[in-house]
């Protein structure tokens, strides 16, 4: 199991985008900017939304609990910074469209300090008992920080059949331009290294691999040096992966890193796997030791139309806006705004949208940078060139998914598994005939839950 | 602060390469054996390959404003269809019937079906297939390259008063075989010439040295994988090397077929045809496979010396079927339930 460990350090297919993460990968984590109101969405997790546990007028203290809700798949929200509720009200989300958030006005604004993190001496994970583990983490609402924001809580809780036996740290950051899970493992290495043996603990894995692509060595040599320093810890590893995209999508992760296979359609609890990232692991480590709520994040502000890329720790409901006039405004003509990532990220039309646990990045695209891409080049009928299917990582046949969608024969499309596409865009990605293949297939699968809905089976 | 910002889907880059960009390559991959044309058949080769190009432009851009689409001349699509169409004709075609030829390669071929993409068939193997029909002594009188004087074992007496007009390799070794069996003999002098190309034969399949150069930039730019070509030339290598082990008088040597006639042309050029291929790489080996041996059972069994262009419309007839039997299973498994 170790040594075979070494040829299977990748999934098969998938693209290899420019990685770009040269504007950022040298800057480390800076204070972001101090603003004067921040929106706190109620919806940033996958599950059901929290409801607003103050009123308008309330004053808040930092830190303070202000939306919960009693569902399992649930985690809390907390006021980042002290000051009043100025209103409860829709706002941007990146996702949903709009969404109920509460607005408070910073009692005075300042940019934030750099959190600190004192790791006890004799610090000891099997000191805590499991459970207490998850309440920390539920009560500090904690949501995956990659990117899908599942509550931690309930993925690293014990009880669970089949009982999990690996625990999978993703230090991929496959997409391009991102780089401040990167920054989170040179710079909070003991605080992520902490949190991943506690999530260990509390899912009772035996064994825990930190997947790390191998365009970052630095990465690599501080993690592996971490686990060094921590001694009688031979049960972590970190496992060096092929630079590759979506070498850290979970079921690629999964793949690439311990040779197993998600079923289409389950999820990698199934087959008795949990997958972190690091900066969720960092929070944990925040949240039990420090009991810390997840109110802060490190953004990555980047892309060539930004004068001052960087990566920021920022409270959570900073508006996009704040972030880019804070790193200089745009130098050129900027064509797109994109939460996340060029390759998975959501483009966002309104720059008052908020940053949420889950928001890692903001990048800036020009028109250049698209318009080579998107805009100049005009899209032509399919040509049939199997391009899509040769980099589909989830082995699909992404062309006759995304007619079947455009022609409404939503059968058609479900016969070729459009469920069981991640949407990453790759296969949008290599087409030469320019069309929108991910779009097709995810506009497809809103319309398919539309249908189920109407037609319970 | 920021006006103007748009909106769409990810991902929001991609690859710089376009349909343009992939019918540009195949051009470009075409250029070797173009010269070559050039250079044994003379000003009427590039005659040829002119007349088509711009007839195959000029029919598709009618077929659009008559049909009130945009103009797709852009893609490049129908250059390309008129290049290959060109070099397989052979070189003394008249230039009207190489105009007519290009008419139906793209209206039959292309535009009935719904234009790039939609087609059934390849579209320059649909006019040639319909010149064959139409001028069948045209379509099989081929000259010899300028450059050489004849020297090819005549074949009956008949042949000598023609001096300018030569069988192919194929169809002189069919023959002399059929005469006397001397194709043995001068099937390794002929391998020689079929390498460079000074044989008789359509403009584009004379040269294996010009085909193979620029079938290497192709799978270099990865415009084409290298299945269907491989696929193709080992099937076609296998049956004739099973012809030629059963009988080695009556057929010639696998390589000889494999470097004459349009075999290797076709199995770069012709039969990659993105469109007209199956999709997924099990599909274009069962493809490539049927277009080889389909090639060598015609050219062996049958009367006629050539069968490139027939195995290549008949696998593209079944590709909806071989699309439909080699279905992607996702890979984490057929979901349940
Ligand atoms: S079909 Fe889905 S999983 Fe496959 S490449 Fe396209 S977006 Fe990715
Ligand atoms: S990559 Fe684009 S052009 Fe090629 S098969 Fe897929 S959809 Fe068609």
């Amino acid at each position: 199991m170790t040594d075979d460990l070494k040829d299977k350090r990748t999934f098969s297919r998938g693209v290899h985008p420019p990685e770009s993460k040269h504007l950022t990968e040298d800057r480390p984590i800076e204070p972001g900017p101090g603003v004067g109101e921040l929106s706190i969405l109620l919806s940033q997790h996958i599950g059901a939304p929290c409801q607003a546990a103050v009123k308008k007028g309330d004053l808040v203290e930092a830190g303070q609990r202000i939306g919960e809700c009693q569902a399992f798949v649930c985690a809390p929200v907390h006021a980042p910074v002290p000051g009043k509720v100025k209103e409860l009200a829709l706002k941007p989300h990146p996702v949903l469209g709009r969404c109920q958030a509460i607005t408070i006005e910073a009692r005075e604004p300042a940019p934030p300090s750099l959190p600190s993190f004192d790791l006890p001496t004799d610090f000891d994970p099997a000191r805590y008992k499991p459970d207490e583990i998850c309440e920390a983490v539920r009560d500090a609402g904690l949501v995956g920080m990659g990117g899908a924001g599942f509550p931690t809580s309930v993925k690293i809780q014990p009880d669970a059949k089949p009982p999990k036996h690996t625990l999978l740290v993703n230090g991929c950051e496959c997409e391009p331009y991102i780089t401040c899970d990167y920054r989170i493992m040179l710079e909070w290495t003991d605080q992520v290294l902490a949190g991943i043996r506690l999530a260990q603990r509390a899912c009772g894995a035996s064994k825990v691999f930190i997947g790390i692509e191998d365009n970052k060595p630095k990465a690599i040599e501080a993690m592996s040096a971490a686990i060094a320093r921590a001694g009688s810890t031979s049960d972590v590893r970190v496992v060096p992966l092929q630079t590759k995209y979506p070498q850290g999508g979970e079921r690629q992760l999964i793949n690439a890193a311990i040779g197993q296979t998600v079923p289409t359609g389950g999820i990698p609890p199934m087959i008795g796997v949990v997958v972190i990232n690091v900066a969720t692991a960092a929070a944990i480590a925040g949240a039990v030791l420090h009991n810390r709520p997840l109110t802060h994040r490190v953004v990555t502000v980047t892309g060539e139309a930004i004068a001052r890329p960087g990566n920021y720790y920022v409270p959570i409901g900073t508006p996009v806006e704040a972030l880019i006039e804070f790193c200089g405004g745009v130098t050129e003509k900027s064509a797109k705004v994109v939460m996340g990532g060029p390759m998975m990220g959501l483009a966002i039309a309104d720059l008052s949208t908020p940053i949420t646990k889950t928001g890692g990045a903001v990048t800036v695209l020009t028109r250049h940078q698209i318009g080579q891409a998107k805009f100049e080049r005009r899209q032509t009928a399919c040509i049939r060139c199997g391009r899509c299917l040769e980099v589909c990582p989830e082995n699909l046949n992404p062309t006759r998914i995304a007619h079947a969608v455009k022609s409404n024969l939503l059968d058609v499309a479900e016969s070729h598994f459009i469920g069981a596409c991640i949407e990453c865009g790759c296969c949008s990605y290599v087409c030469p005939a320019n069309i929108e293949l991910t779009g097709y297939i995810k506009t497809g699968k809103i319309f398919l839950a539309r249908q189920r809905k109407k037609m319970p089976a | 602060m920021l006006k103007d910002i748009t909106v769409s889907f990810a991902p929001h880059i991609s690859q710089p390469l376009s349909t343009r960009r992939v019918m540009l390559d195949v051009a470009i991959g075409l250029l070797p054996a173009m010269a070559v044309a050039g250079y044994y058949f003379r000003i009427h080769a590039l005659l040829l390959i002119g007349t088509c190009v711009a007839w195959c432009a000029a029919t598709e851009w009618v077929c659009n404003r008559i049909r009130r689409k945009p103009n797709s001349l852009g893609d490049f699509s129908a250059v390309v269809t008129g290049i290959i169409l060109a070099l397989s004709l052979p070189p003394v075609l008249p230039l009207w019937a190489a105009a007519i030829g290009s008419a139906v390669s793209i209206v039959v071929g292309k535009i009935v079906f719904g234009g790039l993409g939609a087609n059934v068939f390849n579209p320059a193997m649909v006019g040639r297939a319909f010149l064959t029909a139409s001028f069948g002594v045209m379509m099989t009188t081929w000259t010899v390259p300028a450059s050489i004087d004849i020297e090819m074992p005549t074949l009956s007496a008949a042949d000598v008063v023609d001096t300018r007009t030569q069988a192919t390799p194929l169809a002189w070794s069919k023959t002399a075989i059929k005469e006397g069996g001397e194709a043995k003999t001068y099937s390794g002098r002929l391998f020689f010439s079929t390498m460079t190309g000074e044989v008789a034969g359509c403009l584009g399949e004379t040269s294996a040295i010009a085909i193979l150069l620029g079938g290497a930039y192709l799978l270099w730019r990865k415009t084409i994988g290298f299945h269907i070509p491989a696929a193709v030339l080992g099937s076609a290598f296998v049956a004739a090397a099973i012809a030629y082990l059963v009988n080695a008088d009556a057929y010639v040597q696998p390589f000889f077929h494999l470097t004459s006639g349009a075999l290797l042309f076709g199995a770069l050029f012709i039969a990659t045809d993105p469109v007209t291929a199956p999709l997924t790489r099990r599909g274009m080996w069962l493809f490539g496979i049927g277009v080889g041996t389909i090639t060598m059972v015609i050219r062996i069994l049958g009367e006629y010396p050539e069968g490139m262009m027939f195995a290549v419309l008949l696998m593209n007839a079944v590709t909806p079927l071989i699309d439909r039997l080699c279905k992607r299973i996702p890979t984490g498994g057929k979901p349940h339930a």
